[in-house]
């Protein structure tokens, strides 16, 4: 495997050393591009309490080119499919090299805070979302107790 | 008293001449691969003229030669700066030289920049046809 590019290095320490509020990630052992996330789900949005798995690749031509980022538990949201897909302009066409591992973390987290069901990736969920608000939101609420691990991502218990 | 000089070594340094801030500090690391402008960028084995600094004329932002032609390269880049997302044009130097990479970049700029007017075009093109079909 070709040498990890120093700026690769340089974001993995900064991550390490001065993480993102509410949000991990670590590099794999065996792939320095591979990274697990856990990300709290921001207060006051259905997603509180909940801790989101994801995983993030560094594809060989980053920064050119941005993560590849994937939700591993499962999240009722119209952005977010059943495969765990993210629908979000800066992990595509708005991607720009100076974004970087934890600015698109904290995009993803503020995705979480303000679903945006007029530009949906799960369709059914963002007509459930528009249908009726209220439910939706219960469901999502239903789906964090019930899938995403209730601690927060720091490892301390509620 | 009477020195013989017998061997000698002669030290230079060199650095980019940036604009400093306040606190004396250049603004100093490559936008795109975080390196010092100063050091190596990820394409290069040496610091240097090979890879000279490009600045942005318009916006302030600045980035090794190679770094930038990368992202210009990409089409998703649409020939915008990485940090503000202003249209990317160039300051001409004295002395930048003529290299192939010079030219390159200026080939990118130049392509973006049609690319943009083949779709401006084509959206007035369609606005045109909605005019057509409403006064219908």
């Amino acid at each position: 495997m070709a040498a990890l590019p120093r700026r690769i290095i340089k974001e993995t320490e900064r991550l390490i050393s001065d993480p993102v509020p509410g949000i991990t990630a670590y590099p794999d052992e065996s792939n320095l591009r591979a990274f697990t996330v856990a990300m709290d789900g921001p207060d006051s949005s259905p997603y509180e309490h909940g801790v989101f798995d994801l995983e993030l690749y560094l594809p060989d031509d980053y920064p050119m080119c941005p993560p590849k980022v994937r939700f591993l538990t499962r999240i009722y949201h119209p952005n977010i499919d059943k495969l765990g897909r993210i629908c979000l302009d800066v992990l595509k066409d708005n991607w720009s090299p100076a974004l970087q591992i934890r600015t698109i973390l904290l995009s993803i987290q503020a995705l979480l805070a303000s679903p945006n069901p007029d530009d949906p990736l799960a369709n059914d969920v963002a007509e459930d979302w528009k249908k009726d608000e209220a439910k939706a939101i219960g469901v999502a609420k239903e789906w964090t107790s019930k899938y995403a691990k209730s601690h927060t991502a720091s490892g301390s218990a509620e | 008293m009477k020195v013989q000089v017998l061997e000698w070594n002669a030290v230079a340094s060199w650095h980019w001449d940036l604009k400093v801030d306040d606190s004396g500090v250049a603004d100093e690391l490559c936008g795109i691969c975080r390196v010092p402008f100063d050091g190596t960028c990820p394409s290069c084995k040496y610091p240097g003229t090979d890879c000279p600094l490009i600045l942005g004329d318009g916006c302030t932002h600045n980035f090794h030669l190679h770094c930038i032609l990368k992202w210009l390269e990409q089409d998703t880049s649409k020939g915008l700066c990485p940090m503000c997302r202003q249209v990317f044009v160039y300051k001409r130097i004295k002395n930048m030289g003529t290299s192939e990479e010079l030219h390159n970049l200026q080939v990118l700029i130049e392509g973006h920049k049609a690319m943009r007017e083949r779709e401006n075009e084509e959206n007035e093109f369609d606005s045109f046809e909605d005019d057509v079909r409403m006064t219908d």
